[in-house]
């Protein structure tokens, strides 16, 4: 057993379990942070994505040891009802989720992805942004009008402060 | 060995982790990204007594020029070499290598230096580094040995790597103006996904269709990386006209040896070699073309 320190959603926190125990795992039943989902376990549908000092990674791989020190973003900590954010407004505006498995996942990548750009990004640019999250309702088309859509509230927000 | 079991360090330097590695007496392993590690110790392939986590070797993540040469810590990520105005200059090969790695997560967290030091036959940014010529700086507590990538490889899975040891620097050949290089790769899908075959190539132009000569690396068909050295040896036979490309591509076929296995038959394999070979020669030929 090893006590980790680490910040998740802004919060500081301390965790004792065992150094090769899963990030994933700590969120979940450590932090009872149950957005973020198991599904294939092995880095490839992504839908047990968080932010790691604000990068996508996929917290199936990550071991809890290794996460000391870190700043971890989840789903619930890029907001939560009543207080959503711009990707999470517009995927329930264009109805982008379907059984909802993957969109915990899905949101998080979508957030790293608009952090980093000031554009409304094209179909492809967004497909090779989000290549890593899989969704087996394959709801994509809403899934990328939704991304977006979020780009472009982002957009019209900047104008408004800047302008 | 259960996973609850396993102990891990985080030395805070270098110099703490091979001291570490020095000293200790049980099995251990270096963790980078863990998107190799961690998948195999899931699987119980890899179950060491110890994770000697180096992710956080700040150290070891670089990207520099320095004396005619540049050095790239092993703790780099895809993501840092796609990014890297310096490789897209001047290894415009191994920036196109990384992008292939997995999606984004992948590329966030995976490493080079794990990426070399899994060995897979498969692993994406191997046959770039081949065409770069790198040299792996390998070091211990009190020795320190340079090895060319070509001679780092003993098999899948295998490598020179003693237990002592990790990989603390790569050094390759920055790529001079008339220098040109691509990646290709077919997998099953676009993103996420292991190379059926790869191939990295370098060309030194020097006018129209002419080469000087270059170097053309294969993965994933064969146990190691394969250098198709014959091929290599027609590059400066005359212009890279299309009839030149196709007899090229088709020595390629000779060439590598691949096995049959989950993902593709040898023949499939050979097929495909040769297709990726002949495209990239007439993708590179049309990019040194319109610059
Ligand atoms: C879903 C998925 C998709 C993937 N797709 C691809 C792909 O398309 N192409 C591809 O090439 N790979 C792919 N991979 C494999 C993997 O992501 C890469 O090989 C990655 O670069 C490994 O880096 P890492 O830092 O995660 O290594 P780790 O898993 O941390 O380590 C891998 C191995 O390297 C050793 N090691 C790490 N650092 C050093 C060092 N400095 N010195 C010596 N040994 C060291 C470790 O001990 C371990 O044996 C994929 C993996 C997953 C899970
Ligand atoms: S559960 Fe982590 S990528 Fe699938
Ligand atoms: S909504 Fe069901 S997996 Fe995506």
């Amino acid at each position: 057993m090893k006590t980790i320190q680490l910040t998740v959603n802004g919060v500081q926190c301390s965790i004792t379990c065992p150094p090769a125990k899963t990030l994933l795992d700590v969120l979940r039943e450590d932090l009872g942070l149950t957005a973020s989902k198991e599904c294939c376990g092995k880095g490839e549908c992504g839908s047990c994505s968080v932010l790691i000092n604000n990068e996508a990674a996929c917290s199936c791989l990550v071991l809890a040891g290794q996460a000391e020190g870190q700043d971890i973003i989840t789903c619930e900590g890029v907001g939560l009802t009543p207080n959503l954010d711009v990707i999470q407004e517009s995927f329930v505006e264009e109805g982008a989720t379907q059984c909802g498995y993957c969109t915990p996942g899905i949101i998080v990548s979508a957030k790293a992805f608009l952090n980093g750009i000031n554009h409304i990004p094209t179909t492809d640019e967004i497909k090779t942004a989000l290549g890593g999250n899989l969704c087996r309702c394959t709801g994509y088309t809403k899934i990328i009008k939704a991304v977006q859509s979020a780009a472009a509230k982002n957009n019209s927000k900047k104008e408004t402060i800047t302008g | 060995m259960l996973v609850s079991e396993i102990d891990m360090i985080t030395p805070s330097s270098l110099s703490e982790c091979l001291a570490f590695l020095a000293q200790t007496n049980k099995k251990h392993k270096l963790l980078a990204g863990g998107t190799d590690a961690t998948v195999r110790m899931k699987e119980g392939n890899w179950r060491p007594e110890v994770w000697v986590n180096i992710k956080n070797l700040k150290e070891l993540r670089y990207i520099e020029e320095k004396e005619g040469c540049i050095h790239i810590g092993p703790l780099t990520t895809h993501t840092d070499i796609v990014r890297s105005p310096l490789l897209q200059k001047k290894a415009d090969v191994l920036v196109e290598a990384s992008r292939e790695v997995g999606a984004t997560q992948m590329q966030n967290m995976g490493t080079i230096g794990g990426n070399i030091g899994t060995a897979s036959p498969a692993g994406d940014t191997i046959p770039a580094l081949y065409v770069l010529g790198a040299i792996l700086e390998i070091s211990s507590l009190d020795t320190k040995r340079l090895v060319p990538i070509e001679q780092f490889f003993t098999g899948p899975g295998r490598t020179v790597l003693r237990v002592n040891e990790m990989i603390t620097n790569i050094l390759i050949q920055p790529q001079v103006p008339n220098e040109i290089g691509i990646f290709q790769k077919l997998g099953p899908r676009k993103a996420q996904s292991i190379s059926i075959v790869n191939v990295a190539i370098s060309l030194r132009m020097i006018e129209g269709r002419h080469c000087q000569g270059g170097k053309i690396a294969f993965g994933a068909v064969g146990p190691t990386i394969i250098r198709a050295k014959k091929c290599e040896s027609l590059l400066s036979q005359g212009p890279l006209t299309e009839d030149l490309i196709q007899n090229i591509a088709k020595i390629a076929w000779k060439e590598v040896m691949p096995i049959t296995d989950v993902r593709a038959t040898a023949t499939y394999r050979r097929d495909m070699a040769s297709a990726l070979l002949e495209r990239g020669l007439y993708r590179l030929i049309r990019r040194w073309e319109n610059r």
